[in-house]
């Protein structure tokens, strides 16, 4: 039970900076995600809080405590990696009680912990075998196990879940989840998987670049997400984005046209911006958000060329002649084909807006969402 | 059709052909011959004649000691400096790896007429480099090649500079194979640089120390040209071997059925000992 915080945290790797002055305050108790693509420094950062990198400038601390020239041993850490790092030359048992043993507890201490951890993550059975002939899931479960065994203050789970199935990740989501309840420990876990963020986070650190694009709440991210990065990163299927011109600003509205629209929209936000008539902004509009049965304030007329049926939604995709295609999420069995021609509906209130330098226009959410994220 | 059957046997042939006339034949012949009276006019079988003076042949038994004195002198000493040289290369902080890896390789290149020419300049009992050296540190010059004991050290040490490099390339790759997370997982667990080396590396390198033991052990069996270029098998045949007994055997007492029988000897302890390290030591680390 730990809270942490980096204060112009940075790492460069020769001359190379990777992580780029990060500043995070984590909680006592807090799930936090780092979410990002690949390259984007979620891994080294992580590594930087285990102990397993120098940092290079900055500070770091744990319980306000200065961790930064402390080893990684004595940080009160464990860590899941993502291939699960098990000895493969030594039982469950014996990787559970590895590091109990080089802390030289005492071996009743030992078994009782190994006894609770087993039974804790269903692993009883399976103590006398090596990693080898387990599967994947438990493989998982014995490095979570291993982690657990030592009782730290702060678990770093490094893409634990990215070298299961599919069934499986679900399953072990549902597990984390379970086990974050029961220790009421700080987790911090690295993901390039924008659903394991969402579903297991009290908070997201959304990155890029080795920079914190937003630092935020699963569904702050996906309602007020803090520019076109984190806008087009959270969100399945992506989020469209149009490039609009402003026509005129009114007191806490902003309204746009483009060329595709039936007509312009005055779109409401939380402040007085202004912006000089013609200036080119970014309009968003989740997939989700687009009706195929109702023209709400403003409507786009588009020739479906693919729909996918998943059950549930089908996706058109709509050519528009923009550089993307515009997705539109629509109920499963809804009666459209390829080729058919089509009008998108959407209204000014479930649309986001960014400047000319791709940062969030502070909008006014609809009553509905505010009420969730408040 | 029936061209295209014998097509692939047509490629291999040439193989077949070379395999067989210098390789089986001269096998299956030599096994044959272990059984034969060889000093007679016209050779003869006579079953038990080689093998049986096998038991009954101090000389052959005074080689065998020899050998194994090497072996368990040179074999254990040369794998626990294959180990530390291959952990050194693979260290992170070593500057020119590569120049490194070709220098502790390079005594395997070197022809073994050459170093042992040098071996005896160095180790010459009365002028060498190592008796002047010792002498510096006020140690007794040590009889290198007129003392039995010194003769063996000799032969062990010329052993172990020449296979070492050999045996730490092998055991550098099974270092390579060990992931760099096991080495992260225990660092947060705790371990010492120690503790990580044995209880991660070491066990984990077990297949590849075990592949540089039989290799070492079977090579040390049929040892043959250290101990004729630098010792002679002397003093007193006291670093005779079994290889070069079998040679002196055939080549120069002429009995080839007695040779044949020392050589099948010396695959049979081979074997034998090959098992009966995979016995011991056997096993794949992670099963």
């Amino acid at each position: 039970m730990a809270n942490m915080q980096m204060q112009q945290l940075k790492k460069n790797f020769g001359n190379i900076p990777v992580i780029k002055g990060i500043d995070l305050d984590i909680k006592d108790r807090e799930f936090i995600c780092f979410l990002g693509p690949s390259g984007c420094g979620k891994s080294t950062l992580l590594r930087l809080m285990a102990g397993l990198e120098e940092i290079s400038s900055g500070e770091f601390l744990i319980d306000n405590k200065r961790m930064n020239d402390v080893p990684a041993s004595q940080r009160g850490i464990s860590m899941v990696f993502q291939s699960y790092a098990l000895y493969p030359h030594l039982t469950v048992r014996q990787n559970l009680a590895f590091g109990l043993k080089i802390q030289k507890l005492p071996n009743d201490e030992i078994n009782s912990r190994i006894k609770e951890v087993a039974r804790t993550l269903q692993l009883s059975e399976l103590l006398d075998r090596k990693p080898k002939i387990l599967s994947g899931g438990q493989r998982q479960r014995v490095a979570i196990g291993r982690a657990i065994v030592r009782r730290p203050k702060v678990f770093l789970l490094d893409e634990p879940l990215s070298n299961l199935d599919a069934t499986l990740r679900v399953s072990m989501r549902v597990e984390l989840a379970r086990l974050h309840e029961e220790l009421q420990a700080t987790i911090v876990y690295v993901t390039h998987d924008q659903v394991e963020a969402m579903t297991l986070a009290t908070r997201v650190v959304v990155m890029k670049d080795g920079a914190i694009q937003q630092f935020a709440t699963p569904l702050e991210l996906l309602h007020r997400p803090a520019n076109v990065f984190v806008a087009e990163f959270i969100g399945t299927p992506k989020i469209n984005l149009f490039k609009v011109e402003v026509q005129e600003c009114g007191p806490q509205s902003i309204t746009v046209t483009h060329a595709l629209f039936s007509n312009p929209i005055t779109i409401p936000i939380a402040k007085d911006i202004k912006f000089a008539a013609g200036t080119e902004l970014t309009l968003g509009i989740r997939p989700h958000r687009l009706s195929t049965k109702q023209p709400l304030d403003c409507t786009i007329s588009a020739k479906v060329t693919i729909v996918e049926r998943l059950g549930t939604e089908s996706l058109l995709y709509t050519d528009l002649g923009l550089e993307t295609l515009v997705i539109c999420s629509a109920a499963g069995t809804v009666p459209i084909n390829r080729g058919d021609q089509i009008t998108l509906g959407f209204s000014s209130d479930n649309c986001l807006l960014f400047d000319d330098h791709d940062q969030a226009i502070e909008r006014c959410l609809p009553a509905d969402v505010q009420l969730l994220i408040s | 059709m029936l061209r295209n059957r014998y097509t692939p046997y047509a490629f291999l042939s040439p193989y077949i052909i070379v395999f067989s006339v210098f390789w089986l034949v001269p096998i299956l012949f030599s096994f044959a011959m272990s059984f034969m009276n060889t000093r007679s006019r016209t050779w003869q079988f006579d079953f038990f004649l080689n093998w049986g003076r096998l038991l009954e042949d101090e000389l052959l038994w005074q080689a065998l000691k020899n050998t194994f004195l090497i072996i368990a002198l040179q074999v254990p000493a040369m794998l626990m400096l294959a180990v530390f040289a291959a952990v050194l290369l693979n260290s992170k902080d070593l500057n020119f790896k590569g120049l490194h890896r070709f220098a502790i390789f390079a005594p395997i290149v070197v022809a073994e007429a050459a170093y042992a020419v040098i071996f005896r300049l160095l180790f010459n009992d009365n002028f060498g480099f190592v008796n002047n050296m010792l002498a510096l540190i006020n140690i007794d010059a040590i009889a290198w090649t007129n003392s039995s004991s010194g003769a063996t050290a000799l032969i062990a040490i010329g052993l172990t500079w020449r296979w070492t490099g050999y045996n730490a390339i092998i055991i550098l790759a099974g270092l390579q194979n060990i992931p760099k997370d096991l080495y992260e997982a225990s660092e947060l667990e705790g371990a010492s640089p120690w503790q990580q080396f044995t209880k991660i590396t070491l066990p984990l390198l077990k297949p590849a120390i075990l592949l540089c033991l039989v290799l070492s052990t079977f090579g040390t069996l049929q040892l043959f040209t250290e101990p004729t270029l630098l010792t002679e098998g002397g003093p007193g045949g006291s670093t005779t071997t079994v290889a070069m007994y079998m040679y002196s055997q055939g080549f120069k007492s002429f009995n080839f059925g007695y040779g044949s029988a020392i050589a099948y000897l010396i695959v049979f302890l081979g074997l034998t000992l090959s098992l009966l390290q995979f016995k011991l030591f056997g096993g794949k680390p992670d099963e």
